[in-house]
């Protein structure tokens, strides 16, 4: 068995003629910060959803966390997190609630609860907001309870679809603070993004035009071999080709 | 606490805090109730009888008294002649007519037969029908002067044959449906909305436990407001619980099984809360109209009949008047419990396999 937290081979999904992701291969290893970039549509949430089982695959395997994905469910489920790109916890429970209503579901014990619960809050900055109703919160503050969420079980990789849309540049620093500090402890991190200055921070970047992957490489060898200055000039000449 | 146990209570916090949808659920039933009880009383009274009197005998003039002296009849306009009659009747200025010809004390004087026309309004077949049997032995008791005693019927539970008592169970059944399984119908397809549902698919959490998680807290909600509905209905309209509250709550768990599924599986399979809501009302009309509230089964065509073994209104109605006003036992009722049961069963596993096959 190989050694990679993630790998896909020809992963491929249609929706009736229309290819969505079409026969990506890609192997993640292990405490690696994996960009996947890509325009809007390019199929990043789907291949995630695939890689996460909420999705069957039209064709082509993966294994993620060591888990072949489509069996063993629940031992996949126990290994990773997700994040979707739609904020998806629950607005009329509390910061606390929603803490505890996943990590309940995850199957921890009361006490592991409270560990948990007692060293993420001071952790993702939400010390303090505990009782506030999730709604209430700044989109910002949301998105490191969903982190938060998708990390109380301490999967060993954790899936970010656009985890940093749509806030300033201080709360997606903080937040990448948080995903540098997980890929640390050894928790591999596959993050789509649509930020270039992010895709800077990644150890790998993938590009996905019309669900293919086009590219493939650290940020700096994606500039030498495309001879872009920055990320988002690498960017425009591998969607524009 | 177990993942079982940690969705249950956030459904509880979730449901607690939606302090519109609880004053909906615990005050609308008693309302419906109120209402209903009241709207759907289709005993006979005040029937319009019009007497069309060619006869002008002290016998035709006893019968119109005898019609009259009735509680279901009231006077109607005077008539004047057959085409007057047919007019009245057509227009609505009477609900019943009855033409008394020429000659009727002197046939009967001289033991011929004779015939009094009896002409009903049958816009409503069930209400023209009974005010017609009404006014029949009315006018036989008048003529022969004999009341009806020979061959008398009694009836019994019922005694004074007060609608409300068979309407009220009926509506406390009609509650606990639409409670169930409306709020159920909506649980799954507002999560999809959202997106929470994706957040909680990623997690171990299995397709029974989701749905048992699911259906817990409307249970309550429902033997909640079945209790309320039944306290009320014994408290205002003296709705008696003749039978064993055990083997109420038999009935009532068992068919809170078949609706909560059921309008789980209709969630699940939605997109929207508009297609569940469709959906779950859909098949509402279909059992209401099937369980023998509003039509006698025995009234119904012989492929209609079969269907109602698909309805578990019926069934649960059976149950529900059986103990309220007969004061039916395990005994009475192991058929309606047994087929009840074996729905509930059914259903809570469609649902279960149904979420699977949805979210796999
Ligand atoms: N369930 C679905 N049914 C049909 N088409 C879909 C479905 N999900 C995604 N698509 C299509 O697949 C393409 C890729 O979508 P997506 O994976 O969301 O892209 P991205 O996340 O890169 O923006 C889009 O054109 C989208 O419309
Ligand atoms: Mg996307």
């Amino acid at each position: 068995m190989s050694g990679e937290a993630v790998l896909a081979r020809g992963l491929t999904r249609r929706f009736g003629r229309f290819t969505a992701v079409d026969g990506i291969d890609l192997a993640v290893a292990p405490g690696e910060i994996f960009g996947f970039l890509g325009a809007n549509g390019a199929g990043k949430t789907t291949a995630i959803r695939m890689l996460c089982g909420l999705l069957p695959p039209t064709s082509g395997e993966a294994t993620v966390a060591g888990i072949p994905v489509g069996r063993r469910a629940v031992e996949l489920k126990q290994r990773i997190g997700y994040m979707s790109q739609r904020f998806s916890l629950y607005e009329d429970l509390t910061v606390r609630e929603n803490l505890e209503f996943f990590g309940g579901v995850y199957g921890l014990s009361r006490h592991r609860i409270a560990a948990r619960v007692a060293a993420l809050l001071p952790y993702l900055g939400l010390a303090g907001t505990e009782n506030r109703l999730t709604a209430s919160l700044p989109l910002g503050y949301k998105q490191r309870l969903a982190l938060g969420c998708a990390l109380l079980h301490e999967p060993r990789v954790v899936f970010l679809d656009e985890p940093t849309g749509g806030v300033d540049p201080l709360a997606r620093r903080r937040f990448w603070d948080l995903i540098y500090e997980q890929a640390a402890a050894g928790v591999t991190i596959f993050v789509t993004t649509h930020y270039m200055d992010e895709a800077e921070y990644c150890g790998r970047v993938s590009i996905m035009v019309q669900g293919r992957i086009v590219a493939l490489d650290t940020p700096a060898g994606l500039k030498a071999t495309t001879g872009g200055r920055d990320m988002q000039d690498v960017f425009l000449r591998l969607v524009d080709r | 606490m177990g993942p079982l146990a940690s969705l249950m209570r956030k459904e509880f916090l979730q449901l607690r805090r939606d302090h519109a949808m609880l004053r909906l659920v615990l005050v609308l039933p008693i309302v419906q109730l109120l209402v209903l009880s009241y709207a759907l009383d289709n005993d006979l009274r005040n029937v319009r009888v019009s007497v069309l009197d060619e006869d002008r005998t002290p016998l035709s003039r006893g019968i119109a008294d005898a019609l009259w002296e009735s509680d279901v009849f009231v006077p109607g306009p005077p008539l004047a002649s057959g085409d007057d009659l047919a007019r009245s009747l057509k227009v609505g200025r009477c609900d019943l007519a009855v033409r008394i010809p020429a000659g009727l004390a002197r046939d009967v004087a001289g033991n011929r037969s004779a015939a009094i026309g009896v002409h009903v309004d049958g816009t409503n077949s069930s209400t023209g029908g009974r005010a017609a049997g009404y006014a029949e032995a009315a006018i036989a008791r008048a003529a022969t002067g004999r009341d009806g005693r020979v061959g008398a019927v009694r009836f019994f539970y019922n005694p004074e044959l007060e609608s409300r008592l068979y309407m009220v169970p009926g509506i406390i059944v009609m509650i606990a449906t639409i409670v169930s399984a409306m709020l159920t119908g909506m649980a799954i397809v507002r999560e999809k909305e959202l997106g929470t549902l994706e957040q909680v698919l990623v997690t171990p959490l299995g397709s029974l436990q989701y749905v048992a998680g699911k259906s817990a807290p409307y249970a309550l909600i429902a033997l909640v407001d079945l209790a309320l509905a039944t306290g009320f209905a014994a408290v205002w309209f003296h709705v008696p619980l003749a039978g064993s509250p055990l083997v109420l709550l038999a009935g009532v768990l068992a068919y809170l099984a078949v609706t909560l599924s059921l309008g789980l599986i209709a969630s699940v399979v939605s997109d929207t809360q508009q297609q569940a809501m469709f959906t779950v009302w859909f098949f509402l009309v279909f059992a209401i109209m099937l369980s023998g509230f509003f039509f006698p089964i025995e009234n119904m065509p012989p492929w209609a009949r079969v269907l109602t073994w698909l309805d578990p209104m019926r069934f649960f109605l059976a149950i529900v008047r059986g103990v309220l006003l007969r004061g039916a036992g395990f005994g009475d009722l192991a058929r309606d419990l047994l087929v009840l049961a074996g729905m509930g069963a059914a259903s809570f596993t469609g649902a279960v396999l149904a979420f699977r096959r949805a979210t796999s």
